[in-house]
């Protein structure tokens, strides 16, 4: 199969090698030198041998044989394929040899046609060449019958200067009537106008008066616009000021309800603060009220137990009066005992802060602003013997 | 509005600031108790010899008869220091105790003792008495007296009378039946009694003369009424009124100069006042148709309160000792007697008769308002202790005469002797010089 391939491959490079020659051919020379190759017969493989069992080697054989066989069958067919293939190669080779010779037999009938063609030419630029000679002839033959047609034209030109001349003074005379044709044209074109221009002078007025009153009118719509627009500024200004003043006045009045409202508050607050203040004072008289009746109640108890415990001298005589200053500790026992004024009587006195001391612990009130206020004050205690 | 509001707070405020300012409890003690004070008598400790009194127990005796002290039960005692450096003042105030006495007694001889006490405040933890005394085993229980004395006078401001004697009159019936008098002398507590007189006839109205040292007494020794003046410690004894008729109840004038008695020589009984030094009598009443008696002096010696029946019931007058125009006193009821005027002559102590009984009772002579404070019926002769606590009278007990003590404001009442001696007549002496 390798081979084929290849062969297939020489074959179709061959070919394309071939036509390319061709155009060569065609093209540079038609005497180029034709090779063909010749393939050669396939390598046979080389088995290696290898010696095994003998009945194997013979079955091996055997297959081998048969192998050999099946290749060479195969082989053959290859060949014969092969051969088949060469045959067809060698009828297109002859093929495209004989269509090469046809081409170059096209060619040799070409080149023979574009030499014919070539001569052809030749005679016809021959024959233009004479053509041109033959022109230019005619053409000087041309040129002096021109001049000779000029000067007669000069001559015809110089009669019809005079004829123009005369023309002229007809043409004046005619100008003249034209003039004044022109003139009497003018007055009344003139007329035409004053009246054209009288019209057009009337229809200016009209137009200006048009225009002035368009003016006027505009003035007018102007002024009145300026007048609105100042009217509106001034509206619009009096609006502002109205707003600035009636904004002023809220301020102010903003400003006065607040000061109000803050000397009301304020007025409130001391107000408050004052009956806070008697409030409080009041709250002060009603603590006071009630230490003080606590304080009345506790004055009994402590009279009746300073009582109980008040050994009073026998001959204590009516009239004396001794004043103690008692302090009590939180728990209502003594902390101290001082005659504050002296009945005179060191016997009495000294009875009367024995009992004092006797009484000891006394009770407290269970308020503690009234107990603070008997520890922090203190008690005063008159002893009287009746 | 606000502003009305404030106003009227305002002036609340200001109606109620004169209360803000309320002053520190003020608390008025009046009357107090009447009950004695407490006082701890811790028993004297002893070294060496054993004394022969329990002067710790005089003490405690003395002020306990008073009425004016509650001395604690020794079982209550907490402690029983004999030394300042022993006391816990603490633990008296615990026992409410207003005064502790401790003290101590030793002896080496068994003849002389060394003795000391000392009174403390137990409120203040202060010494308020303390001495020491040097004396024979004889002196002791007056010691004891004395020592009492001092607590007493130190505690109540007033003299104690402990240490005072009481006269009085006995009088018994012997074995053969035959009355037996004595006037007789014995401690204020009426221990320690001592006889300075004896007789089968009666004696009556013994008076302390202001010293002290002498009595006088009526006598019937001589068969009549005579008044005798008997100087207690030598015993020696002079008759100083002997007149006609009736001679009775004595009366030393406060100088101890003159004796005011009563003498019926001129036929009805008139106060007279007899000068001792030499014999002169003035007549200071002078009403026939009354019997003017039991004559007491002012303590200035100036006037003479006694008893007459001038206006048909007996009452007390006051006349001036020179005599003249004589003051009705005691109005209360119909009958009043036997006055006897207190040492600081405010009160006049009598006996004061009322449905069918007598009591002791005493007028004050400011307001006139009388206080009857004996409650049998039958009590006489009051006679005022030295220190005007007391008033010492006679009363019968079972039949029997006894002495009995009140205190002026009648709270106290204590009897002297034991029945089954007749007592009468007593009277306290001064106290001593």
């Amino acid at each position: 199969m390798k081979h084929s391939i290849v062969q297939n491959l020489i074959a179709g490079g061959a070919s394309t090698i071939l036509h390319v020659l061709l155009v060569l051919l065609l093209i540079f020379s038609f005497e180029m030198p034709t090779e063909i190759r010749q393939f050669g017969q396939p390598e046979v493989e080389i088995v290696q041998a290898t010696v095994i069992d003998e009945d194997l080697v013979l079955e091996e054989m055997a297959r081998l044989q048969e192998a050999e066989d099946k290749q060479r069958a195969a082989e053959e067919e290859r060949q014969q394929k092969l051969d088949e293939q060469l045959e067809k190669s060698q009828q297109e080779l002859a093929r495209q040899e004989q269509e090469l010779l046809d081409m170059q037999e096209r060619a040799k009938l070409e080149a023979e046609k574009r030499k014919q063609e070539a001569e052809q030419e030749q005679q016809r630029l021959k024959q233009e060449a004479e053509k041109e000679q033959q022109r230019l002839k005619e053409l000087e033959q041309q040129r002096i019958e021109q001049e000779e047609a000029r000067k007669q034209a000069e001559l015809e030109r110089q009669k019809a200067e005079a004829a123009k001349q005369q023309a002229e003074a007809e043409r004046k005379a005619a100008e003249q009537a034209k003039q004044k044709a022109e003139a009497e044209r003018e007055a009344a074109e003139k007329a035409r106008e004053a009246a054209e221009a009288k019209r057009k002078a009337e229809e200016e007025a009209q137009r200006k008066a048009q225009e002035e009153a368009k003016r006027k009118a505009e003035e007018e719509a102007k002024r009145k616009a300026e007048e609105e627009a100042k009217r509106k500024e001034a509206e619009a200004k009096r609006k502002a000021e109205e707003e600035a003043k009636r904004k002023a006045a809220e301020e102010e009045a903003k400003r006065k309800a607040e000061a109000k409202r803050l000397a009301e508050a304020k007025a409130r607050a001391e107000a408050e603060a004052s009956l806070q203040r008697q409030l409080d004072a009041e709250a002060k008289q009603r603590t006071q009220k009630r230490i003080a009746g606590i304080l009345d109640t506790y004055g009994l108890q402590i009279q009746q137990r300073i009582t109980r415990y008040w050994t009073k001298p026998a001959n204590a005589q009516t009239g004396l009066l001794v004043t103690l200053e008692v302090k009590l500790i939180p728990g209502g026992d003594i902390r101290s005992v001082r005659v504050i004024k002296s009945s005179g009587s060191e016997i009495f006195d000294r009875s009367a802060e024995n009992a004092v001391y006797k009484a000891a612990p006394m009770p407290m009130p269970s308020d503690p602003d009234a107990a603070q206020k008997i520890i922090s004050e203190g008690i005063e205690i008159y002893f009287k013997p009746e | 509005m606000a502003m009305r509001l404030i106003r009227s707070l305002a002036l609340v405020a200001v109606f109620f600031m004169p209360f803000q300012a309320f002053a520190v409890l003020k608390v008025e003690i009046t009357g107090g108790s009447d009950s004695a004070l407490p006082i701890a008598i811790v028993p004297f400790g002893a070294e060496g010899q054993k004394a022969p009194e329990d002067i710790s127990s005089i003490i405690r005796n003395d002020l306990e008869s008073s009425g004016r002290f509650a001395p604690l039960d020794n079982q209550d005692l907490v402690s029983r220091p004999t030394e300042q450096s022993q006391v816990n003042f603490a633990d008296w105030r615990l026992l409410r105790s207003e005064g502790l006495v401790i003290g101590k007694i030793s002896s080496q001889d068994g003849e002389n003792y060394q003795v000391q006490f000392q009174l403390f405040d137990v409120y203040r933890g202060q010494q308020l008495a303390g001495k020491r005394y040097q004396v024979p085993a004889s002196g002791l229980r007056a010691l004891g007296h004395q020592i009492a004395d001092v607590i007493y006078e130190t505690l109540t401001g007033e003299k104690g009378i402990f240490s005072t004697r009481l006269a009085f009159v006995t009088q018994i019936t012997a074995g053969d039946g035959k009355k037996r008098f004595a006037l007789q002398i014995s401690d204020a507590d009426g221990a320690n009694p001592r006889t300075v007189l004896q007789s089968t006839q009666p004696i009556m109205s013994p008076s302390w003369a202001p010293d002290g040292d002498q009595l006088s007494y009526v006598s019937f020794e001589n068969g009549k009424t005579e008044v005798f003046v008997q100087q207690l410690l030598s015993g020696q004894r002079k008759s100083v009124a002997s007149f006609e008729g009736i001679n009775s109840a004595p009366a030393w004038s406060p100088d101890g100069r003159k004796l005011a008695l009563t003498l019926s020589r001129n036929g009805n009984p008139e106060i007279y006042v007899l000068e001792l030094a030499n014999g002169d009598l003035i007549r200071v009443t002078n009403n026939a148709q009354a019997i003017d008696t039991e004559a007491v002096w002012s303590r200035d010696g100036n006037d003479i309160y006694f008893t007459s029946d001038r206006g048909g019931r007996p009452q007390i007058y006051k006349v001036s000792a020179n005599g003249g125009r004589a003051e009705r006193i005691s109005f209360e009821g119909n009958y009043n007697a036997s006055p006897d005027l207190s040492p600081d002559g405010s009160k006049l102590a009598m006996v004061h008769g009322t449905n069918g009984g007598f009591y002791i009772a005493v007028q004050d002579l400011k307001t006139g308002s009388m206080q009857v404070l004996t409650e049998s019926g039958r009590a006489e002769s009051p006679s005022f202790a030295p220190n005007g606590q007391m008033i010492l009278y006679a009363t019968e007990q079972k039949g029997s005469g006894v002495l009995a003590a009140v205190s002026v404001d009648g709270r106290i009442h204590q009897r002297l002797s034991e029945s089954g001696t007749v007592v009468r007549e007593p009277a306290w002496s001064p106290l001593k010089k």
